[in-house]
């Protein structure tokens, strides 16, 4: 082994360590800004960058489902579901099991809601005994429940709106 | 991936479970490949600086570490295919990189076979990686851990009295944190680790409310009441029982760190951290006086090149090998196999941050801490995005035990702080060290996978 190809090789090894570092580092630059959270096919307006996040709040109608909520049946017992009743994504739902529920910007939170309105940690569903609670993680612009704002963990009755941005849900069996 | 979520929850949730694994899956295959190449590429620069030619057999046996690595991937392509995809190729990285600098030392000092530490150490490596596939495998939800919170914390008490105990207590080096039974001796105090970041979590998940709220103002410091201070004076004793009884600085400021992180994530308290902190000090400060070893650790530290600290029994002349070693690796290193990391005691375990940076160089070293940032900042990220409590604790509390070790070693090598006798994670020798991170990593690796099957929907 010549002196020269050893330290060629010295050289290359440090490069090679070096490449995998920043192999990491890429792939977490992937893996932190997305990817996996997908956007919608747009909805409506589906021209500018920016345009599903903000042709929402446009339409702001008064949370229609009401009337669901107090169709039989919503009476008793624990919540199963969370369906969206207004915003981008009205009627979508969502399975809850007994683990608490995020809701906020961040692509951590199980429920991800991307408009100019929501904080990155926005709010938190968790279950209390049998009972679903809504606590507003000091959010900019507030989580509302039937309209009021949120400010200590209150519980969610069945079919009430929580409405958080330009997005209403409610929980349903 | 949750674009597809419809009003139909089955078909959805089975197309997350179909679409997600691969992709993370895939991208720790392809790093892994490389870090195993990357560690193989460094057992075999060693052989040719040292011995100018290869030696298949080490070759041979690292390469069963591979095949234990790649079953270590399919195992989580089985049970956790959600999980984190970069843990475990840093982790195979910098254990490769050890092994490495481990048999460097044996070539030098010419042990081979069972003598050699670094054969010792792919042994002790494999039953490691078992014991994380084991880990991988059994605990399908982390929260069961939970469960056992008393367990872990009997665990924890027992694994740091152990080595005290009369016949398989066994002292090195001054520190009696051993447990020998024949030939085959065990540091339990790593494995305790574990137990008490379980206990601590699941501890504070209860009574962080009362921690947080209650007590007393001075100085604008919320400061806690008497009752709930309890814990933490128990933890503060236990600590300094290790520092006063086992002789061991590096392991009390350990535990004592990961349960005054805790309690402050736990409680976002200055307060605590504050009061744990001036204990420790204060514990420290007098230890100094009373025990002979700390103030000797003193003296090394502040004046290491003065020739009566340098000469006296344990005084300062380790350390200062350490440092010319690294002085002589200077920007690129000389080289795998070409330095003299040997010249320094203990070059394989606690003092093989200066081996590696010697044939490294300071490059060498900024990757090494590189892997070590990679690891620990996703352990925090597993904290911060966990939906529970525990989890998150948990994920928090053993990668900072891991942050926590590094700095403590990393810092004590190269004279920022006095020191310490703690094993390198994933790199030093030492079976106990590698076992119990490897179990860290495998916990990390499961939270990371509860965390992503999370319902997810993007509005």
């Amino acid at each position: 082994m010549s002196e020269l190809t050893l330290l060629l090789l010295k050289l290359g090894f440090l490069l090679l360590l070096w490449a995998f570092v920043f192999a990491i580092v890429y792939a977490l630059r992937s893996d932190l800004f997305g990817e996996r959270v997908r956007r919608m096919p747009a909805p409506q307006s589906a021209s500018g960058e920016q345009a599903p996040y903000t042709a929402a709040p446009a339409a702001d109608p008064a949370p229609r489902p009401v009337a669901a909520a107090s169709s039989p049946g919503a009476a008793a017992g624990t919540a199963r579901r969370v369906v969206i009743t207004s915003g981008a994504k009205a009627g979508v739902e969502l399975d809850l099991d007994d683990q608490p529920l995020t809701i906020g910007r961040s692509s951590d939170s199980g429920l991800v809601i991307r408009d100019d309105y929501t904080s990155t940690h926005h709010a938190r569903l968790m279950l209390w005994g049998d009972e679903w609670v809504i606590q507003d993680l000091d959010s900019t612009n507030g989580t509302f429940l039937d309209g009021k704002r949120v400010t200590a963990p209150t519980p969610v009755p069945l079919g009430a709106t929580v409405k958080i941005g330009t997005t209403s849900f409610e929980l349903r069996r | 991936m949750t674009s597809e979520l419809t009003s139909a929850p089955e078909t959805a949730s089975i197309r997350v479970r179909l679409r997600q694994p691969a992709r993370l899956r895939n991208l720790e295959l392809v790093l892994v490949v490389i870090a195993c190449a990357v560690g193989g590429g460094a057992l075999v620069l060693t052989q040719l600086g040292a011995l100018g030619q290869t030696d298949p057999g080490v070759l041979m046996l690292a390469g069963v570490l591979a095949v234990l690595v790649l079953a270590m991937h399919v195992s989580l392509r089985l049970t956790a295919p959600q999980a984190d995809p970069f843990i475990l190729p840093v982790v195979t990285l910098l254990n490769g990189l050890g092994i490495a600098a481990i048999y460097r030392i044996d070539l030098a000092d010419g042990d081979s076979g069972w003598d050699a530490a670094g054969v010792r150490q792919i042994a002790w490596s494999s039953i490691a990686i078992l014991a994380a596939i084991v880990v991988i495998v059994v605990i399908r939800n982390h929260r069961v851990l939970q469960r056992y919170r008393f367990v872990s914390m009997f665990a924890g008490i027992v694994l740091l009295i152990l080595p005290m105990l009369p016949i398989i207590g066994h002292e090195v080096y001054g520190a009696q944190i051993w447990i020998r039974v024949g030939t085959f001796t065990f540091q339990p105090g790593e494995l305790a680790k574990i137990a008490l970041a379980i206990f601590f979590a699941a501890y504070l998940v209860e009574s962080r409310d009362s921690l947080s709220m209650v007590g007393t103002k001075f100085l604008g410091i919320r400061f806690p009441r008497a009752r709930d201070l309890g814990p933490i004076l128990v933890i503060w004793a236990a600590a300094m029982a290790v520092l006063i009884f086992q002789r061991d600085l590096g392991t009390s400021l350990l535990y004592f760190g990961l349960f005054l992180i805790m309690i402050y994530v736990a409680t976002g308290r200055v307060s605590w951290v504050l009061m744990g902190l001036g204990l420790f000090i204060g514990g420290a400060v007098i230890a100094g006086q009373v025990l002979g070893y700390v103030a000797g650790r003193f003296r090394g530290w502040l004046d290491p090149f003065n020739p009566e600290v340098y000469d006296a029994v344990g005084g300062s002349w380790q350390l200062v090998q350490g440092l010319f070693g690294m002085a002589n690796g200077g920007l690129l290193g000389t080289g795998l196999g070409q330095g003299r990391p040997d010249l320094v005691p203990l070059a394989q375990s606690d003092f093989i941050i200066a081996s590696l940076t010697e044939e490294l160089g300071l490059a060498g070293l900024f990757a090494i801490l590189a892997l070590y940032l990679l690891f620990i900042s996703r352990g925090f990220r597993i904290g911060f995005s966990g939906q529970d409590d525990f989890g998150r604790l948990l994920g928090v509390g053993l990668s900072f035990v891991v942050a926590l070790q590094v700095f403590i070693v990393v810092g004590g090598v190269t004279r920022i702080i006095p020191l310490t006798g703690l094993t390198a994670p994933f790199l030093a020798a030492g079976g106990s060290s590698l076992v119990a991170n490897w179990m860290i990593a495998a916990i990390l690796l499961r939270l990371s996978d509860t965390i992503r099957n999370q319902p997810r929907l993007v509005v």
